[in-house]
């Protein structure tokens, strides 16, 4: 797995003009928007991404054939990708988080507490998006994988809209519900988050791997 | 070293059943026309695509069990697939380092010097002879035991292809029990360097035989409509119609040059009875 996040660092760095552009636009963002939230999101969503850009350029010009050919298992390949996803959305969130503080304490929009619920939530939000977008770009690829995971998207809220009608005339109070939980206290809503999102991580991983591993090459 | 037992795939137009050994200390080489069966039959030996039927031993271990470890001991070239190209030589010698406990980079730095391979260019500004270059380099700089390399020399000039096979020929030296499988569409290349070979065709291996015995023993018979109709024919392989009568594959040349004298006899290359064992027809 060592090599292989190697190789996805050393992809990265070469997108260094990349780089310089993202950090940019975030501290132009910083200097001019009120709402200094966005720029955690934004760049803990970018450096999210990264990690699919990785898999772009793993099947360009049927490179995956070599690469699996190399000292590696697809579950090991899997696992390094969510991994680099990890560390470079991390890395991402923790810079964004940094610039969110500076900016909201010199303009005196937002308070540090605010800023760092903010970014707490993010951060595992932003992280199931991930999860749903890994095992598409694994199956369908580069542009197939995004306009299906923008599908599964549609079919998820579809979902859930025909959820809440179902509820309506079944009397559920799901209004009732959600404000629960805006009161509910915000520990356990940080740990019911950080949960859902940790069962998200192992449930992608396994969707996966089981893709990896009916793939040919 | 490497033993494929019945290997079955079946895709909508092609099946493939093969059945090859490579020997410890061997080059085999595999021909064949394009889409014959090689590529499928190197992807199948290196777990890339899945197996309908058979075995596959590698290095004693059946290719179902295979590890990391293992494939440590393996080193790849494939016609169509490589690094990516937005990596530089310099990031490459990393990457191995990383996945190879047996990667020598100082042999690695060496050898790219004397192929004339830049450290820091990305790969995708490469010519194709230097990327295959870099292929083969890559394979070879691990201490691997078994070579599996699927048209290493394709694309390149003369000279170019005479450097990877002097390097190929230095990986055989260096330790006895080596192998390579091979696989070529310039048999001068198998010619030189195989010790023995495996032609497919539609998916079947229809010949194995020691490099040095088709050369030497295999041979064209040229005869017209007389002379064939005169000739024993026990030790035809395939015939085949032309204008001026027959020409007949044999592997007993000798045969016919002490019992046939008038006839015109050529010495087989690879690439002959390669064209008569496909084109031709069974007597």
């Amino acid at each position: 797995m060592k090599g292989l996040l190697q190789k996805d660092f050393r992809l990265m760095v070469k997108q260094s003009s990349f780089f310089s552009t993202i950090g940019f636009v975030a501290v132009i963002f910083a200097s001019v928007v009120k709402d200094t939230s966005f720029i955690i999101s934004y760049l803990t969503f970018i450096g999210f991404m990264f990690t699919l850009s990785t898999i772009n350029y793993d099947e360009f010009d049927n490179g995956n054939a070599f690469l699996f050919s190399l000292p590696i298992t697809r579950r090991g390949y899997v696992m390094e990708k969510y991994g680099f996803g990890l560390i470079m959305g991390g890395v991402c969130w923790l810079f964004g988080t940094l610039i969110a503080l500076i900016s909201g304490q010199v303009r005196g929009t937002n308070s540090i507490q605010d800023t760092l619920g903010i970014a707490l939530v993010f951060f595992p939000v932003m992280l199931l998006i991930l999860e749903m977008m890994i095992p598409f770009q694994l199956k369908f690829g580069g542009e197939k994988g995004r306009i299906a995971a923008i599908v599964m998207a549609g079919i998820v809220f579809i979902v859930f809209l025909g959820a809440a009608k179902i509820a309506e005339t079944m009397h559920v109070d799901l209004n009732g519900l959600l404000n629960r939980l805006e009161t509910m206290d915000e520990r356990v809503l940080g740990v019911l988050v950080a949960a859902v999102s940790v069962a998200g991580l192992l449930l992608s991983g396994r969707i996966s791997v089981s893709i990896m591993e009916k793939k040919e090459f | 070293m490497l033993k494929i037992e019945h290997l079955k795939k079946t895709y909508d137009n092609f099946s493939l059943d093969c059945s090859m050994e490579v020997q410890p200390g061997c080059v085999t080489g595999l021909v064949g026309q394009n889409g014959a069966g090689k590529s499928t039959t190197f992807k199948a030996i290196l777990g890339l695509i899945k197996m309908d039927g058979g075995k596959v031993t590698i290095l004693g271990k059946d290719i179902k069990e295979f590890t990391v470890k293992d494939r440590q001991k393996l080193g790849v070239v494939l016609s169509d697939s490589g690094f990516s190209g937005y990596l530089d030589v310099k990031d490459v010698v990393s990457v191995l380092g990383n996945l190879y406990e047996t990667f020598d980079p100082l042999f690695f730095r060496k050898q790219a010097q004397k192929f004339g391979l830049p450290m820091n260019k990305k790969i995708k500004e490469f010519s194709t002879g230097m990327k295959a270059k870099l292929k083969v380099l890559a394979a070879i700089s691990h201490r691997a035991k078994l070579l599996v390399l699927d048209e290493p020399t394709v694309g390149l000039d003369v000279v170019a292809r005479d450097e990877l096979l002097e390097g190929l020929r230095d990986f055989m030296e260096e330790e006895e029990d080596r192998s390579i499988l091979i696989s070529s569409h310039i048999s001068s290349d198998l010619e030189t360097l195989c010790d023995d070979l495996y032609m497919i065709h539609e998916g079947r291996i229809i010949l194995h035989e020691d490099t040095d015995v088709l050369l030497s023993d295999y041979a064209l018979l040229k005869v017209n409509e007389s002379q064939y109709a005169a000739l024993d024919k026990q030790h035809i392989l395939r015939q085949k119609k032309e204008n001026f009568g027959y020409c007949c594959l044999t592997n007993q040349r000798q045969y016919y040059l002490e019992n046939y004298p008038k006839i015109a006899i050529e010495k087989g290359t690879v690439d002959e009875v390669i064209t008569m064992m496909i084109r031709g027809v069974e007597k």
